[in-house]
């Protein structure tokens, strides 16, 4: 250097400057170090966490089907717009609030919740804003992908119900899985997540398992927006399998049609196979639309009218077949009968009892509506005496009701397959409640039990059940929907880790009947009487049929008090019945709300369901048949 | 005569600096790619590189001593340069108004290059004193020198270029015999002073929110939100991390800046991407080429012919230095974000060309270290 020795340690000053730029280049290096080779691995996977995302691809739910293939449910293809959370953390999410409302025509309150709950999911994770848009909606989103891009549109399939209230009770609905059923220990260990489409209420419900597809994902690179680069991986869902429903769509619109047509409109058919229990057709009214529920929740319209459901002093929402529970009347008396001849308090030979025109009890006078004098069983029947039954009932007593009541099982649930079934009530019910309270099980309540009164209230599908067996000589079937589960294939190769195993099908698993005992002319003393009702002179005897002979049984409950049976608190009606009489195909129950007598009012429509299936029956009636009864 | 000249130009002439510098250049082009391969800023530090090889031509076979008498000139039209800045002809990008858009000559960045008059300005004053101690008096003139760029860059405000000014000074004094004690008294005030004026700053609220955020994320990068101020720190440290041994080799698949999690990629976080896609091979080879250019231009310093010459070249390398290590430090997480150029790799005219001017200097000292 030059210049080097006319300025103090300039040498040494030039080293210290160099040194200490080598030091801080080697601190950098070392800084490296750590960062790639000691927690490379770490930070690998960080950045892989953040820009791999499993969307998943919903799996198409199985179909619902009538027992001739008629479509009852299906699944058809929509958009929705959907909020992927990513974007959504860099951002204040109440500024979004008045665009997506405005944007979309949604509640305000219902995007303020939506918001809320997407902020408390996993990252990357995505949920429905709005569901089924229109293309004023998608082409909103796609105008402002820049402005908002959280905001996609994604095809979905949605579950749609053809047939509006027809048959909804029985198929029920589906939607978004509750924060109560995610609580569910079982129904989390099937795999369900927040967001997931799941059955309510109906074969929705009961069959969701089955229907329920498995959902597969896209397994897809994204930027630091959420905005999909490219794929991974694809792993396709496994549709759910389709259900095969007893339903004969055809019996069924009759049903409905019969109770739009009734005085009150309101009350349950049930037509049931009684030869194995499936069934044919169950209508409740007043009904609802599922599709309401489907695509409504997320429009205020469409909450308003799921609220009116609820708020119905109607009770639209309410399966009346296997939730109603009614006096039964004067159908009460075909178990009463069969319980008589078991216990022994009647014969063949001397089924004789008092009618007499009514009972007294203590001080306490209750008439028969007219005056058989000493009935055989049949002629009681097929003309319901009501005087014959308070006498058998205390010549069996409340002990020989309860037996009968245990066996028909009107004690249980008849265990068909929808949720929430009630349990009919009995005075074995309530025999502990009326000791305690009123010291004895008086034997005024005992007649009024004798006629379906007081202490006994059925569920209509209990009291089919019951009627049905009859028919069939003692033979008791479980009540179903269900005939047969499709099958469904698997999906993938056997060898992946995502192989999704192939479904069985099969059908439903009958339980073994129950069985009544009694003997055959025992049978056919009752039989003879529920057969008089229609076709020798019976309270339904205007709607006998030539060449079907329809065996049943009209009932009258009383609703409020004796002779008060006005304006809302009418009788119900009451008609349960099954046909051939001899060897029975199709049993039917009606019960009409509040409309007054049976015979006038349920039975008409239960003739109506008969030349439904007449016109549609195979094979014909034979000529023989009828000549033998 | 002339004929003579080059010949013996071309003998002297410093290849290898001038290859290095090139080649972290070239290496800084495949990174820019790396960055955004869909974007065309790779193409245009191309032709910045080829513009700024013409000016490094240009200042390295001139006469630098020529260059240091005017000084004063080039000092002058620097600060009026910086001052346009404040004209309506300044531009603001990304919230700072650091850029003047003149005609003919386009959009550049006025800080960038009157670091050269201002080191040319400062050589020019301590290469003629006498030799001894640096007298207070002496500091107090170099610091007036030095105050000038300095206060109208804070005007604009472009606080992180401001900072690159001070090793520049620092140099200067170090190297023009300032005490050693005052030295050590510097250390000791700032290893005092930093800390404090960080606690005195937050608790009076003089220290900005996001300043706060950006310098707690490296303190302690989990108190901070993610998707805030920290972000940068925390992606980029993503994104060194992500690198491992050997780097991802430009698959554009996981690419931090591809997708977008990388902010700024191409200029403020080129180290960043360099890590990503190299690894800690390719980062430690260019910290290595670093480290070998400055040694280098340091060696031309001790052979420089007279002292401006040298205070020119190790104010340079101490900006240099600086720089680097302020970057760098950034994209390891390390030092808070500040939007320092990383030298020769940053995408951005104004940058390699007054890097590569600064580098002609050098050059050109080291031409003329035999003539006097």
């Amino acid at each position: 250097m030059k210049i080097g020795d006319s300025i103090q340690n300039l040498g040494a000053r030039i080293v210290v400057v160099q040194a200490v730029a080598f030091v801080l280049l080697a601190l950098l290096g070392v800084r490296l170090y750590y960062l790639q080779i000691v927690k490379g691995d770490y930070y690998s996977e960080r950045a892989e966490n953040q820009r791999v995302r499993l969307i998943p691809i919903p799996a198409p739910r199985g179909a619902i089907l009538d027992r001739n293939g008629k479509l009852l449910v299906d699944s058809r293809p929509t958009y929705n717009v959907v909020l992927s959370n990513e974007p959504l953390k860099s951002i204040n999410v109440n500024d979004r609030v008045d665009d997506y409302a405005r944007g979309l025509n949604l509640d305000r309150q219902f995007v303020v919740e939506r918001l809320n709950l997407i902020k408390k999911q996993n990252e990357f994770e995505a949920m429905v804003l709005k569901e089924n848009v229109g293309m004023a909606d998608i082409s909103w989103v796609e105008s402002h992908s820049l402005e908002f891009p959280e905001l996609r549109v994604e095809l979905q399939p949605q579950r749609y119900y053809p047939l509006g209230t027809t048959l909804a009770h029985v198929l029920g609905y589906v939607g978004e899985i509750s924060p109560k059923q995610l609580e569910d220990e079982e129904l989390r260990e099937k795999g369900l997540r927040p967001g997931d489409i799941v059955g309510k209420g109906g074969l929705e419900q009961y069959y969701d398992e089955y229907l329920r597809g498995k959902p597969g994902y896209r397994k897809v690179i994204v930027d630091s927006r959420g905005r999909v680069q490219s794929e991974l991986e694809k792993v396709d869902p496994q549709s759910g399998q389709d259900l095969v429903t007893t339903i004969d769509l055809d019996l069924q619109m009759e049903a409905e049609s019969q109770l739009a047509k009734s005085a009150t409109k309101r009350g349950t058919i049930i037509s049931m196979d009684p030869n194995n229990g499936e069934i044919f057709a169950m209508a409740s009214a007043p009904s609802f639309d599922p599709n309401i529920f489907v695509r409504g929740s997320s429009t205020s319209e469409g909450r308003k009218q799921i609220a009116a459901y609820w708020q119905d002093e109607k009770r639209p929402l309410y399966n009346r077949a296997i939730q109603g529970r009614y006096p039964p009347g004067s159908t009460w008396k075909i178990p009463m009968s069969v319980g008589a001849l078991q216990d022994g308090a009647i014969t063949v030979a001397h089924s004789n009892v008092l009618c007499g025109g009514g009972i007294t009890i203590g001080n306490k006078f209750t008439r028969c509506m007219g005056s058989h004098g000493s009935p055989p069983l049949d002629y009681a029947i097929t003309k319901s005496c009501d005087g014959y039954y308070y006498h058998l009932a205390l010549k069996m007593t409340i002990e020989g009701i309860i037996k009968m009541v245990e066996t028909f099982e009107f004690d249980k649930r008849t265990g068909i397959d929808l949720p929430n079934e009630k349990v009919p009530q009995t005075p074995k019910t309530w025999m502990p409640w009326v000791v305690k309270h009123e010291g004895k099980w008086g034997d005024i309540r005992t007649v009024y039990a004798s006629v379906g009164q007081d202490t006994v209230v059925m569920t209509p599908i209990s009291m089919l059940r019951a009627i049905a067996s009859v028919g069939m000589r003692g033979k008791m079937y479980t009540p179903h929907f269900l005939k047969e589960f499709k099958p469904i294939g698997a999906v993938g190769q056997e060898s992946d880790i995502t192989y999704i195993p192939a479904r069985p099908g099969f059908g439903y698993q009958h339980p073994e009947p129950r069985l009544i005992e009694l003997k055959q002319d025992q049978w056919d003393l009752i039989l003879k009487g529920m057969w008089g009702v229609v076709n020798n002179g019976g309270t339904a005897g205007s709607i006998k049929m030539p060449g079907w002979e329809i065996a049943g049984k009209t009932g009258t409950a009383q609703v409020a008090e004796l002779g008060k049976d006005t304006g809302g608190n009418k009788d119900h009606a009451w008609f349960d019945s099954f046909a051939p009489a001899s060897k029975p195909e199709i049993a039917v129950l009606v019960l009409i709300e509040n409309s007054g007598f049976g015979a006038a009012n349920a039975a008409p429509a239960a003739k109506a369901m008969y030349e439904s299936y007449l016109t549609r029956r195979t094979p014909p009636p034979a000529e023989g048949e009828v000549a033998k009864q | 005569m002339v004929a003579i000249l080059e010949k013996r130009d071309l003998r002297d002439f410093d290849w290898l600096t001038t290859l290095l510098a090139l080649a972290i250049a070239a290496f800084g082009v495949w990174q820019i790619h790396n960055a955004l391969p869909t974007e065309s800023y790779w193409s245009k530090q191309i032709y910045g590189i080829g513009i700024a090889l013409v000016a490094f031509l240009i200042v390295a076979f001139m006469d630098y001593r020529r260059l240091i008498d005017s000084a004063p000139v080039f000092y002058v039209i620097g600060l009026v340069m910086l001052l346009l800045v404040l004209t309506p002809l300044g531009v603001q990008v990304n919230g700072q108004k650091a850029w003047v858009k003149l005609p003919l000559i386009g959009q550049f960045q006025p800080s960038e290059f009157v670091k050269i008059p201002t080191v040319l300005m400062l050589a020019k004053y301590y290469g003629s004193r006498k030799s001894g101690i640096l007298s207070f008096r002496e500091m107090l003139i170099g610091g007036a020198i030095f105050a000038g760029p300095i206060l109208l860059i804070m005007l604009e405000p472009d606080a992180g270029q401001a900072i690159t000014y001070f090793p520049i000074l620092a140099a200067m004094f170090f190297l023009s015999g300032i005490k050693v004690r005052y030295v050590v008294l510097a250390v000791v005030a700032a290893a005092i002073l930093i800390p404090s004026a960080w606690v005195v700053g937050v608790k009076s609220g003089k220290i900005k929110r996001y300043q706060e955020e950006r310098i707690l994320a490296i303190i302690d990068p989990d108190s901070v939100d993610p998707k805030g101020y920290g972000y940068h720190t925390i992606q980029s440290t993503i994104t060194v991390g992500k690198g491992g041994l050997s780097g991802i080799k430009g698959d554009p698949e996981t690419s931090q800046s591809v997708l977008k999690f990388l902010p700024e990629p191409h200029t403020d976080f080129i180290f960043a991407v360099t890590a990503e896609n190299t690894g800690f091979i390719g980062c430690v080879s260019l910290l290595l080429a670093y480290a070998l250019l400055l040694s280098r231009m340091v060696a031309g310093a001790r052979q420089a012919s007279d002292r401006a010459g040298m205070l020119v070249i190790m104010s340079i390398v101490c900006g240099m230095v600086f720089q680097i290590f302020m970057n760098v430090g950034m994209a390891l997480g390390v030092l808070p974000v500040i939007g320092v150029p990383l030298p020769l790799m940053s995408a951005g005219l104004s940058a390699i060309l007054s890097t590569f001017v600064a580098i002609g200097f050098v050059i050109s000292v080291k031409l003329r270290r035999f003539v006097n």
